[in-house]
């Protein structure tokens, strides 16, 4: 397969992906330029990675893993753009900005993103499966965690969640 | 907050991101990465190259130079840049080892931790060789020079002095580079332990 049709498969696959990305940015970039490096970080691993990539698990699967992989291990502690930065994230143009939702849902889409942002990597990453909708067996495929230590951490998030949700109500941390 | 009931919220939520076009896409692989395993990769083949680009020619003005009276310090030279190519080559395959995006997000957390671990021991044990070899050469290198001009070796230029000298310097150094290489990847240490631990309990 020529390199140019290799690109364009590629980018269509992501595309089609495209908001797995976002959401993994947006749970694990704490600012704009952070969403952005890191988009940019796992477009470049997943790209890296293509070659090796065979069908035998779904693309999804296979993306999860990386761009959790990505956004988890990272060794830096703030990302951030100096004025002699290689890349210029207005430059590329790829708008990650957050838009404006419609009043109710974007109130609650805030709060759970607000909530997210309160639990450690792991169970963001988790949380984040749950809401995609993934099997446990999905899951434990992405993350490598058994099934059964799956269903025990997931059923404490929920009830972290919770907690922290009458928390806010009642004003207190 | 039911996380059940956000599911469709989650779902539809609008996702404004532009994945790059291929142009852009090879903007951006030319870029390269900016991860910190590709940057320090980066640096180790620049810290490479700068010492190729110094030792090579000041090896071969040495074996030219004085009608080759001065061809020890060659070997002693050479004797160095071979040590560091062993150190580049062996701290080039730790850091390639280091992550493994592809794998399952708990077995890459766990090869990234014992790679780590191994790195900082390396790390610590390489630098307070390197500099002590760097001495050694330098020290045997100034000896010879003096020895060849008939020039009297002094008391503190005695092995016994030296080694008298060098032993606490290399502890002194070591505990230096473990405080230093603690400072640079000891949080991030702790983190991937604490992650794997929290990834492993089940009650």
């Amino acid at each position: 397969m020529p390199a140019s049709s290799i690109q364009d498969t590629f980018v269509s696959l992501v595309n089609a992906n495209r908001s797995i990305l976002y959401k993994i940015c947006r749970m694990y970039g704490a600012t704009e330029p952070d969403r952005q490096d890191l988009f940019q970080e796992i477009v470049i691993q997943l790209w890296r990675s293509y070659p090796s990539f065979r069908g035998e698990a779904r693309f999804s699967t296979w993306l999860y893993r990386i761009a959790l992989n990505t956004a988890i291990s990272d060794l830096r502690k703030q990302r951030g753009y100096g004025p002699g930065s290689p890349i210029d994230p207005e430059q590329l143009s790829i708008p990650l900005q957050d838009i404006q939702y419609a009043s109710d849902k974007e109130e609650q889409l805030q709060q759970l993103y607000a909530a997210i942002d309160r639990l450690t990597e792991v169970e963001k990453a988790l949380t984040m499966l749950y809401l995609e909708e993934k099997s446990y067996q999905e899951m434990e495929e992405i993350l490598g965690i058994s099934q059964n230590n799956l269903r025990v951490k997931m059923n404490r998030i929920r009830e972290k969640l919770r907690k922290m949700t009458k928390e806010a109500a009642y004003g207190t941390r | 907050m039911e996380l059940d009931s956000l599911k469709t919220i989650w779902k539809e939520q609008e996702t404004p991101v532009v994945v790059p076009d291929p142009e852009q896409l090879a903007h951006l692989l030319q870029a390269g990465s900016r991860g910190p395993i590709a940057r320090m990769r980066r640096n180790l083949r620049v810290e490479a190259l700068l010492m190729l680009i110094t030792y090579i020619p000041t090896i071969i003005a040495y074996l030219g130079m004085f009608d080759g009276r001065l061809s020890l310090i060659s070997l002693f030279l050479f004797a160095v840049l071979c040590f560091y190519a062993v150190y580049y080559y062996r701290k080039d395959r730790l850091l390639r080892n280091m992550q493994c995006v592809t794998c399952e997000v708990r077995s890459n957390l766990a090869a990234q931790l014992k790679a780590l671990r191994k790195y900082i021991r390396f790390y610590v044990w390489s630098g307070t060789f390197v500099i002590l070899v760097a001495l050694v050469v330098a020290l045997a290198t100034l000896r010879h020079a003096m020895q060849s001009k008939a020039i009297p070796v002094h008391w503190w230029f005695q092995p016994a002095f030296l080694l008298g000298v060098m032993t606490p310097l290399a502890i002194g150094l070591f505990y230096l580079n473990k405080w230093y290489v603690n400072k640079l990847y000891g949080r991030h240490i702790e983190r991937l332990r604490e992650m794997l631990h929290e990834m492993d309990e089940d009650r």
